[in-house]
């Protein structure tokens, strides 16, 4: 683990987790949105306590999502979409190179490389990865027969008092099958730690899959969520991102969009409320022909609750015919919430389209009106605005498990929240 | 201002006054728009203001809501017996008082369904009302004006053709039943069976409720149905004329023209200062 130790003489030792969510093509550094760091107690053990319901026959072996990359960066290579690697010294003199950013360079070293393995990236960043991955031990490894049709699995997991709690998980979804994976990071016991999952995620040709993350945690504990994505061609992914809850919540999601025609589309919904802090990094890279990528976000911020999301779309070159796309919507129901949303559309490609829009702000004077001439206080309409969106997650959980931390968390900031959704 | 809880009548009708309208002179970014209005509507009537495009009716409906885009220089606003000149529109509208909008909000993120509980919390009738047993109950009101149900899974307002949130403003008014109802253009722009809904609903809240209505229009086939006790015309921000349901016959034959003409037409701040139109009728 890459972790850095700190203390100081009043406060208790803490490891901070560096880089974390980091913008690929960082921006202006007084910004201060490029990447961040997530501190926790340095005396956090190792706990997972979780929950996996899958069918035996959609239980994997350890090693299935290396062996799959592995073969996609074969048959790549074969048909020559993927470069092999540049041997050693074949740089020509430097001085006869343009100049690159450090971003430029960092892609360029990668594609060079002709690995997939170091191509792949998950959207928290290096360090939380490898963290989560020593906390949660052996991968829980989904993995279906070709054509498979209509699997699922759900993984639980949930906060232990004083330990890091996690789950890996590794999903390969084999050419043509479809797969539905609902995860659940939640807190049903009082304490104080870190909630998390580690999520790789395979999708063969033609495949299809389907990830369902929702966090409800406490504010007490801090929530990391971290995906990575490999799609080989005509291989879809669809991805919604609930967060609700957690005192910090990081979610983290790279997608590598590599097999021509592939899709990816990510939907994320999220609750800022009290003093919560919550951070996103989505990159989405685009690298086979004819690719697809959509990013929409909505979000209530209320309270002194502050958010940060970071979209970044990456046309690689040879991506030709490739769209992506990135919203966001975003509604700031206290003068304390600060929000920072930071879009970016990297272009390597000419022949591609890239869009992004964003609905931005505080609620505006004639909607209070409204509101308020139907018997809503400012304070009311801002409960409502809580309500709407923890009742859209409980009614759209996807099992009785995740729509009962929803309920949970629900009850603790709204009265009789649990009735409205009976 | 006037005393509160005070009960008077309402001089054309003998019904007891519910909204009371005295001398209310109001501002807009430093400009006077409304001159010295009043308007009493009792207990269970219905009144019409009819005028001119920017004659200031929707002015006067926002601003007994409870609108803070305008300053109140001067009057007052009660509402059964309570002057409730310096409430805020929610304590307005808990009071009993409904202001249907002609260009009702989107408010994306906010599904109608839990807009509407919000708004019927705490209030007689349907306020104590449970999770399916409200949600029966909006549903069977949303019947009633053949709006779709699957309307109240979406966005408040997102999407909505005109007609449609138009419905949703009935459905409001059959759910909260206020005492006064102000419908400010409620049938602008509608089609012929959009008009046909908000007439059943306006019917329907006259039925269940017994509510006083101020219809807000310049149009008089919203009013084909209606029992109208009173009518009143306004012209440059000021009352010019009253009377009863004939009127309306009399503004559909010969439009405005004659009100226009009896209005002053002096500069703002000197219309404040002239002497009040006599009654046309």
């Amino acid at each position: 683990m890459a972790a850095t130790p700190a203390a100081s003489a009043n406060a208790a030792p803490t490891i901070t987790l560096h880089h974390v969510n980091a913008m690929p093509a960082p921006t202006w550094h007084r910004l201060r949105v490029n990447e961040t760091g997530v501190e926790f107690p340095a005396d956090l053990r190792a706990e997972p306590d979780v929950q996996v319901e899958a069918p035996q026959e959609l239980l994997g072996e350890p090693g299935a999502f290396e062996t799959a990359l592995k073969r996609l960066e074969a048959h790549l290579k074969s048909t020559g979409e993927l470069a092999a690697a540049s041997p050693a010294g074949a740089v020509a003199d430097p001085l006869d190179q343009p100049a690159l950013s450090a971003f430029q360079a960092a892609s360029a070293t990668v594609e060079a490389s002709g690995s997939l393995e170091r191509a792949f990236e998950t959207g928290m960043g290096s360090e939380a990865f490898a963290y989560l991955r020593e906390a949660a031990g052996e991968p829980v490894v989904i993995a279906t027969a070709p054509g498979q049709q209509g699997a699922r699995a759900a993984v639980r997991v949930r906060g232990v008092d004083g330990a890091a709690s996690a789950a890996a998980v590794d999903v390969v979804a084999a050419e043509g099958s479809d797969v539905s994976v609902s995860i659940a990071l939640d807190s049903p016991e009082p304490g104080a730690g870190a909630v998390g999952c580690s999520l790789r995620v395979f999708a063969g040709r033609d495949a299809r899959v389907s990830i369902t993350s929702t966090q409800t945690l406490d504010p007490a504990w801090i929530a990391l969520d971290d995906t990575g994505m490999m799609l080989d061609e005509r291989a879809r992914a669809d991805v919604r991102h609930t967060v609700l809850g957690a005192g910090q919540s990081y979610t983290g999601l790279a997608g590598d969009l590599r097999g021509e025609e592939a899709k990816v589309a990510v939907d994320t919904r999220y609750l800022g409320s009290g003093a919560r802090e919550l951070d996103f990094n989505y990159e989405l890279r685009h690298h086979g022909a004819k690719t697809e990528s959509a990013m929409n976000a909505n979000g209530v911020l209320a309270g002194a609750s502050s958010k940060t999301l970071r979209g970044t779309i990456d046309f690689v070159r040879g991506c030709k015919g490739a769209s992506g796309q990135e919203v966001e919507t975003v509604l700031i129901a206290d003068e304390r919430a600060a929000n920072r949303t930071v879009p970016v559309i990297l272009c390597g490609e000419d022949d591609v389209a890239g869009n992004h829009g964003a609905t931005i702000g505080h609620v505006r004077p004639e909607q209070l009106l409204y509101l308020a001439s139907r018997g809503l206080s400012p304070e009311a309409a801002e409960q409502l605005f809580l309500r709407a969106t923890l009742e859209e997650a409980a009614l759209s959980a996807p099992d009785d498990a995740t729509r009962a931390g929803v309920a949970r968390l629900g009850r603790a900031l709204l009265e009789d929240f649990e009735e409205e959704i009976a | 201002m006037a005393d509160e809880h005070t009960i008077n009548q309402t001089p054309e009708t003998g019904a007891e006054t519910l909204l009371s309208v005295q001398n209310l002179t109001v501002s807009a970014d430093g400009k006077t728009i409304l001159h010295d209005v009043d308007l009493a509507v009792g207990a269970g009537e219905t009144h019409v203001i009819m005028g001119p495009n920017g004659a200031g009716k929707s002015t006067l409906g926002h601003v007994v809501m409870g609108d803070a885009a305008y300053d109140v220089e001067d009057g007052a606003v009660v509402f059964d017996g309570i002057d409730v000149t310096d409430l805020s529109p929610d304590k307005r509208s808990r009071a009993g008082l409904f202001l249907s909008f002609q260009a009702p909000v989107e408010i994306p993120g906010v599904p109608v369904s839990s807009f509407l509980r919000a708004a019927a919390a705490g209030r007689e009738g349907v306020g104590d009302l449970k999770g399916k047993q409200f949600r029966k109950h909006v549903r069977e009101l949303a019947g009633e004006l053949d709006m779709d149900p699957a309307y109240l899974d979406r966005e408040l307002g997102v999407g909505f053709s005109g007609g449609e949130k138009k419905k949703l403003e009935m459905l409001q008014l059959l759910l909260l039943r206020p005492k006064l109802a102000i419908l400010d253009e409620t049938d602008s722009g509608l089609d012929v069976d959009a008009l046909g809904v908000v007439s059943r609903g306006i019917d329907a809240y006259r039925r269940t409720a017994d509510g006083a209505l101020v219809i807000i229009t310049h149009n008089t086939r919203i009013l084909e149905h209606l029992d109208v006790d009173r009518v009143h015309v306004m012209v440059r921000g000021r009352m010019v004329a009253e009377g009863d349901a004939s009127l309306v016959a009399r503004i559909d034959e010969h439009g405005f023209e004659q009100f226009e003409q009896a209005a002053p037409d002096a500069a703002p701040d000197e219309r404040a200062e002239a002497a009040p139109v006599a009654a046309a009728c």
